[in-house]
């Protein structure tokens, strides 16, 4: 089965892109690169720490090599691997609640020692193909396979926001629902799940801690809570706004180098580039996010492969709602929830994994 | 069968699309959002950042007052004017330096080493206070010239006065900035930097009381410093007040006596546990390390081999000596080694059967024959070696346990355990077996035994209370709520007369005409207590007239007593360091202390 050529799984659209599709997609390549060595500057912008920067670095290094390694690796060959890989990552998150980092109020980290490292990244990123590869062992999808995928991620989704984790735990909800709701799940069902959802709301409002709450109300009335989370919407709307069209310059902006935004290093960091790069840094950061989604997008297009939809199409998802929400977060269009920019933002786990969502997806590119 | 199938499903790519879409609407509005604020409102923004910075900064709270039991005020706060400096508007720092320098007339290498050690670890716009105290000719100074200088402001804190200065020191305590240490033990503490907290007494074991709860300003000011306006504040809370249970004239009445010299007081009322005097001498003016500048001020105080700062009265461990004899009668009573009854010939040494070593009493040639209540009353050594040697390490250590020897009180977190000494203790910090000997001297507390003051007091406290075992405390109110008594164990001996009986040996010792505290006999207010002599060294008798020359050398005197004996309403031990004579030094503080509470106390 393994070795069945691929000639049979060709149909005419994917034949128009043939052209390109069987070789590699420079593409997506050149513009992950972009981003992340833009990100490094801005690290160091930010933080003003070499030593930040050069361990950013070197995890960028890292995820590079991992990517690349996963691009050229054959994944039809991976898929029992990946199917199983779940067990470790949910035993690495049941863990972190048991033995997290000392230095964190939070249990999201566990310490190895010489760094630290967030099992809910690892998850948000093997859950949706382990569910995949599990909804797609039969030729069509069974219903008990789809409640049994959606009950595992119920479970994910609470290990992530007892940590506590908000931010995480809605990425790890969608990486194992997309999957589920991709490979066909029945639309009044999904219709009846969101009803139910937004009648929990009230429910979810009091499982919250108090300084998410606070988060929440203070995006409608900033000015309620100016101390605390409201202080740091304030500064970092300003930080966006002053930028104007062109921006302050690169290590010029004055409300990241005098320490108004706060964690400008990490889930901030778009308001130091918008301050420093301005209008224009932005509409050029779009446009690369914009290419980089769009040929990530293509591969679960045109895919006549169902896992290689699901799991490309849900990774590109993801990534499209990391960037999404923590843009809005920052402007003050969403509350303050712990959510990195991709490929940007100070942070191991988070790069390394993100890193690797690409490798994924360029090897099922190849398989198209 | 395998994940890979040939049928083209074009619903999966849509609904990809249908979830894709949420993110791609938040995504758009995000860029409208910017839009909005970089290219329609940048000029807005560009003034807010600029020239109109807002700065949080967060106001003290005040410290909450500490009275005494009739409600005397102790400690309060006072207003004083220091000078705060804000980095972030200080254009060049050596010049700045050099204008306030030769403004208020101090040196400038200070100032400058002040800056740059203040200054780390704090943000570049965090503002911070560079001179404490400022007097009035500088504070005329500054307010004309202030509006030339960029960055400066005077500002008004508090500053804690102990009132009674000396004479509260070692209750109060004094507090002082937040160290590394600090923040270690309660990492809590790092978002109070510029706050002051107790660093001994009771400023530091109630702390959390006293402290209150931070309040927060923020203020729009311009690129100069220069407040625009005050945009929103948010009160401090201002710290609960405490009462104490010290009694101020009491205590005053019995620090004057002590005249400086080296010892400890405690008064505690044995039924509730709340302590009434509390002295340790000689001691120190807390309001200068309330209000240090620098160390170099208090240096001296630190360095003094009198030790001002160490709280004798709670960390002080003595040789209980002969204050503990009473316990250890009661121990061989226990056990059945003796009875009250029983003679022992006291010819003034003790020697073990088969050793040769002299066991020398105090006084030479003995008090003859001696029962319990006689080798009590006239503190006979020999009677009691002759007991701790019949009764065994084993026996007598957990007995003395029970009355709080060896153990924290519970009073304060600064508090020494004294030592109650046992095999196993023995073993593990001198590395030796326990000798017979070590036993013997023990029967007269002597030896590896200490006790603190605040120990005795309580043990003592024991036998007023014919057994309960009371938690003591210093704070009566906290607030408007009283504290409450609590008991923490109610020792039963075989034969419950033992309690009177013991008593009646103890009001010998004050009233009995061989008695060894006869001095002190008033009829009116009858005292029953313990005369103690502790050697600071043990020496042989020959040495030891040359040694009384040094006065370091000379013995501690003990007494400790209580009374009125009906009902007894205090407990008193005082220790005076050197000062050779329980009965002659140290009794006259406890007959006072019980006399002057009895008449005040209705």
């Amino acid at each position: 089965m393994k070795n069945r050529p691929l000639s049979f799984s060709v149909n005419l659209k994917i034949d128009k892109s043939q052209n390109n599709s069987s070789q590699f997609d420079y593409w997506i390549l050149f513009s992950v690169i972009f981003l992340c060595s833009f990100g490094l500057a801005m690290i160091y912008s930010s933080s003003n720490s070499l030593e930040m920067t050069i361990r950013q670095g070197a995890y960028f290094f890292l995820g590079l090599v991992g990517m690349l390694l996963l691009a050229f690796s054959n994944f039809r060959k991976m898929e029992v691997f990946y199917l199983h890989s779940f067990w470790p990552a949910l035993f690495l998150l049941i863990i972190v609640l048991f033995f997290p980092s000392e230095n964190s109020k939070t249990s999201r980290w566990i310490d190895l020692g010489l760094f630290t490292f967030q099992p809910s990244e690892l998850m948000r990123f093997i859950l949706p193909i382990s569910a995949a590869s599990f909804l797609t062992k039969n030729l069509k999808t069974k219903m008990k396979d789809m409640w049994l995928v959606i009950f595992v991620t119920l479970v994910c989704f609470y290990l992530v926001a007892v940590q506590p984790d908000l931010g995480t735990s809605i990425i790890v909800l969608l990486a194992g629902l997309l999957p589920v709701i991709i490979s066909g799940f029945p639309w009044i069902y999904i219709f009846f799940g969101g009803f139910l959802a937004t009648l929990s709301l009230p429910l979810i409002w009091m499982s919250l801690y108090d300084y998410q709450k606070q988060r929440i109300l203070t995006l409608f009335n900033p000015e309620a809570d100016i101390y605390g989370a409201g202080w740091n919407i304030v500064q970092s709307k300003i930080a966006v706004g002053s930028g104007g069209l062109y921006g302050k310059g690169f290590l010029n902006g004055s409300q990241s180098q005098l320490n108004f935004i706060p964690e400008s290093h990490s889930d901030f960091i778009f308001s130091v580039i918008a301050e420093e790069f301005g209008l224009l840094g932005i509409s050029i950061l779009f446009f690369i996010y914009g290419i980089l989604i769009y040929r990530l997008l293509i591969v679960s297009f045109y895919s006549s492969n169902k896992f290689a939809k699901m799991v490309s199409g849900t990774l590109s998802i993801i990534l499209l709602a990391y960037i999404s929400i923590n843009i809005s977060m920052v402007i003050g269009l969403l509350p303050v929830v712990g959510m990195p920019l991709p490929f940007l933002s100070q942070g191991g786990t988070a790069l390394v994994v993100n890193l690797l969502t690409i490798g994924i997806i360029l090897s099922l590119r190849k398989e198209v | 069968m395998s994940i890979f199938d040939n049928k083209k499903d074009s619903n999966e790519t849509y609904r990809i699309v249908i979830f894709l879409s949420p993110f791609l609407i938040l995504l758009f509005l995000a860029f409208l959002q910017i839009l909005n604020l970089s290219y329609f409102n940048a000029d807005t923004f560009k003034t807010q950042s600029e020239s109109n910075r807002l700065y949080q900064s967060k106001i003290i709270p005040q410290r909450g007052f500490i009275f005494d039991s009739k409600n005397t005020l102790l400690v309060e706060n006072n207003i004083q004017q220091d000078l705060e400096i804000n980095p972030s508007f200080i254009e060049n720092p050596r010049i700045f330096l050099k204008q306030i320098a030769d403004l208020l007339e101090l040196n400038l290498n200070k100032i400058e080493s002040d800056f740059y050690i203040r200054a780390t670890g704090k943000s570049p716009n965090e503002p911070y206070i560079l001179i404490k105290n400022l007097n009035e000719k500088q504070i005329a100074k500054l307010s004309v010239n202030l509006k030339k200088i960029k960055g400066a402001e005077i500002i008004s804190s508090f500053s804690r006065n102990v009132i009674h200065k000396e004479v509260m020191a070692p209750v109060i305590g004094y507090v002082g900035n937040i160290s590394r240490e600090d923040i270690f033990n309660n990492p809590e503490l790092s978002q109070f930097k510029s706050l002051k907290i107790g660093k001994t007494g009771v400023e530091k074991d109630f702390d959390s009381i006293l402290r209150g709860n931070m309040g927060y300003r923020i203020q729009e000011r311009d690129s100069n410093g220069k407040l625009i306006r005050n945009i929103s504040l948010e009160p401090p809370v201002k710290g609960k007040d405490l009462q104490l249970s010290i009694d101020l004239d009491l205590q005053k009445e019995l620090f004057s006596d002590f005249k400086g010299r080296k010892g400890a007081l405690v008064a505690i009322e044995p039924k509730t546990g709340l302590i009434r005097a509390l002295i340790s001498s000689p001691t120190y003016n807390p309001n200068l390390l309330n209000t240090i500048n620098d160390y170099d001020e208090v240096k001296s105080l630190f360095a003094d081999k009198d030790s001002p700062l160490f709280n004798r009265a709670l960390s002080g461990q003595y040789p209980p000596a002969s204050t503990l004899k009473p316990f250890v009668g009661m121990a061989a009573l226990e056990a059945e080694t003796i009875s009250w009854e029983k003679q022992i010939i006291d010819s003034g040494v003790y020697y073990v059967e088969g050793d040769e070593r002299p066991y020398k009493g105090w006084k030479e040639g003995g008090h003859g024959n001696v029962d319990m209540k006689k080798a009590i009353v006239e503190s006979s050594d020999v009677y009691f070696y002759s007991l701790a040697y019949d009764l065994t390490i084993s026996n007598l250590s957990p007995f003395l346990e029970k009355f709080g020897y060896g153990k924290q009180s519970g009073l304060s977190k600064n508090e020494a355990k004294g030592i109650l000494p046992s095999r196993k203790w023995k073993l593990g910090y001198i590395g030796e077996a326990w000798f017979k000997g070590d036993t013997i001297n023990m029967g007269i507390g002597q030896g590896y035994i200490t006790a603190t003051p605040i120990q005795i007091a309580l043990a003592y406290a024991a036998l007023a209370n014919k057994g309960e075992i009371v938690k003591p405390r210093i704070i009566e109110k906290v607030g408007s709520d009283s504290t409450e008594k609590v008991s923490k164990l109610n020792i039963s001996l075989s034969d419950n007369k033992n309690w009177k009986r013991i008593e009646e040996a103890l009001l010998g010792v004050v009233e009995a005409s061989n008695g060894t505290a006869n001095n002190i006999y008033d009829r009116n207010i009858r005292i029953a207590g313990k005369t103690g002599t502790a050697q600071v060294k043990s020496i042989g008798e020959t040495e030891y007239k040359f040694l009384r020359e040094d006065e370091s050398l000379r013995d501690h005197a003990l007494f400790v007593g209580y009374g009125p004996v009906e009902n007894p309403k205090l407990v008193v031990v005082a220790i005076i360091e050197n000062g050779e004579s329980g009965s002659a030094v140290a009794a006259p503080f406890v007959r006072k202390a019980i006399n002057f509470y009895s008449k005040n106390e209705k």
